[in-house]
């Protein structure tokens, strides 16, 4: 049996955006415990763990075709969107190559790849695509191959080179961030491109977190969570058109806050590359409003505490102070100050109907 | 607001000569000299005349110096002098920091390693700043807050900075409320 892929979905203008009851339980929630702070928090990406989402190398759910139709209108707006830096070439077949493996191996009834040598045929059935291509050779494929194959996949990427003890960020497809420019970030160093994050410097979160992926190794791909909030289920919020979707943080009203503000989460994976031995970071978006995080219990009154309890300075950085207040005097009826269970896990099978 | 916390600033330590290498040259941006702590041996030595000279240009004299009319003469020129040398050369920067991360680009370009170019900053404090929305960049940017020569919002000055493209970044300040922007300060002189 496949994915039920919701096809009229709109990220922007309409907002036409939902989640089925099985997608909300599937929502990979990034709060174990009632307290959020910033941590190195990288487990191995094994398949399995307590959040669908960790069950395949690259997930795939019900937005998928909707998803890469608006990655699509992202790039013909600003196609230095996907930027690769020359020397990353071999990056880039590393990453078709772990792409194409990993959504054929793990979900046969939507993409097939089928080999003869270097002579390489892929097939996309949810977005009807057959394309054969001789594998190393990129004038057989109708755009370069990073390219070729980020544009069938959900969430970002960015390719780092490793030398000189550092990672460099040489490369991307970003067309569903929060908030960072890959054409202004395109080849700084690791500390570099993270400039901008508040505290975690000074707690050493990125010397621990670059000594650890130095040393990443192939097949042993590792994840971690990360999350903000987006006003409405926007998938572009780049820098480069904050002056469109800026406002929306000014609309949230205490009628309106549980259909507007969605928790954002990133499923955050590395890969090592065989080839280049550049790392493939995918940053894998999910979007779930608040009235949907309301339907889970455990999840409801957790994203009470971890909001009254955040540092101001991430609040900041995260863009929520406008509305931060107005959501908590939300979520503070539906939480009684019971405890919950250590661990993201929804703790129920079933939902309540939407309020 | 001056200082952001933000990381990815380049701090810069005074120019001493580098015994690795085989030949050195001296680039600034302004009439130089250069320090004693690079003049132990021989050096070229290329700078700047400065704007009073409206285009003047008098010929130095000394062994290994140029003058030019401007930084972006200079630049091009170094350009043009990288893509025929050869190993142990050691190139030494000073003056603002986008020339700075000029003459840095071009040593990459033309296979330099970040360990033989040093770089010093000096003279005005005054930022290159791109524009995240339209990507213009807006050159000598003295205060916090500047309107964009292209698209004409009023961009915040952040603290981030790209060493490839010599700039920080500009970032509309009232998008969120259109109309509420601060009195931007002198920030940069």
């Amino acid at each position: 049996m496949g994915i039920e892929f919701r096809r009229d979905e709109r990220f922007r203008e309409s907002f036409s955006y939902r989640n089925s009851d099985a997608g909300v339980l599937r929502f990979p929630f990034p709060f174990g415990e009632d307290r959020y702070m910033y941590s190195v928090n990288i487990e191995p990406h094994t398949r399995g763990g307590p959040s669908p989402a960790f069950a395949h190398a690259f997930d795939v759910d019900e937005h998928y075709v909707a998803e890469c139709r608006e990655r699509a209108l992202v790039l013909a707006d600003d196609p230095g969107r996907c930027q690769v830096l020359p020397h990353m070439m071999p990056a880039q077949w590393d990453t078709l190559e772990l792409l194409m493996e990993s959504l054929s191996a793990d979900y046969p009834e939507h993409f097939s790849l089928t080999k003869d040598g270097d002579a390489w045929r892929w097939i996309n059935r949810p977005l009807g695509l057959d394309q054969s291509f001789v594998f190393g050779r990129p004038e057989t494929l109708p755009c370069p191959p990073f390219e070729y194959i980020t544009r069938q996949a959900q969430g970002d990427f960015t390719l780092q080179d490793q030398r000189d003890d550092n990672l460099f960020v040489d490369g991307g497809m970003v067309t569903t961030q929060a908030d960072w420019s890959l054409d202004f970030d395109i080849g700084m160093s690791f500390h570099e491109w993270h400039g901008p994050v508040p505290l975690a410097h000074d707690i050493g979160v990125f010397d621990r977190a670059l000594r650890f992926l130095l040393r990443l190794q192939y097949g042993q791909p590792v994840r971690r969570l990360n999350w903000t909030m987006t006003i409405n289920p926007r998938l572009d919020t780049s820098p480069e058109n904050y002056p469109d979707w800026g406002p929306d943080r000014t609309t949230v009203t205490p009628e309106n806050v549980a259909d507007k503000v969605h928790l954002r989460v990133e499923l955050q994976t590395l890969f090592r590359l065989p080839r280049s031995n550049a790392i493939l970071f995918g940053i894998r978006c999910y979007l779930l409003s608040v009235r949907d995080i309301e339907r889970v219990e455990k999840w409801r009154k957790r994203l009470h505490r971890v909001l009254t309890t955040l540092p101001p300075e991430l609040a900041e950085y995260k863009g929520l102070t406008r509305y931060r207040d107005t959501l908590i005097a939300h979520l503070a009826a539906g939480d009684d100050g019971a405890a919950l269970s250590p661990g993201i896990q929804p703790d129920q099978t079933a939902l309540a109907a939407r309020s | 607001m001056i200082d952001q916390g933000i990381k990815s600033r380049p701090t810069y330590e005074a120019l001493r000569r580098d015994p690795t290498g085989r030949r050195h040259l001296y680039l600034c941006a302004g009439e130089g000299p250069a320090p004693d702590a690079l003049s132990d041996g021989p050096l070229e030595s290329w700078t700047v005349a400065p704007a009073a000279a409206e285009g003047t240009l008098r010929r130095p004299q000394g062994e290994g110096e140029r003058r030019f009319r401007s930084s972006r003469q200079l630049l091009d020129t170094l350009g043009r002098r990288l893509a025929g040398e050869r190993m142990g050369l050691r190139l030494y920067a000073e003056g603002p920091e986008d020339f700075l991360w000029d003459v840095f680009g071009i040593a990459q370009d033309h296979g330099l390693g970040r360990s033989e170019v040093f770089l010093k900053q000096s003279g005005t404090l005054a930022r290159r700043v791109q524009c995240v929305h339209c990507k213009t960049f807006n050159e000598g940017v003295t205060t916090t807050i500047v309107r964009c020569a292209g698209c004409g919002a009023n961009l915040f000055v952040r603290d981030h900075f790209s060493r490839r493209l010599s700039a920080f970044q500009g970032v509309k300040i009232d998008a969120e409320q259109p109309g509420d922007v601060p009195q931007a300060e002198r920030a940069y002189p």
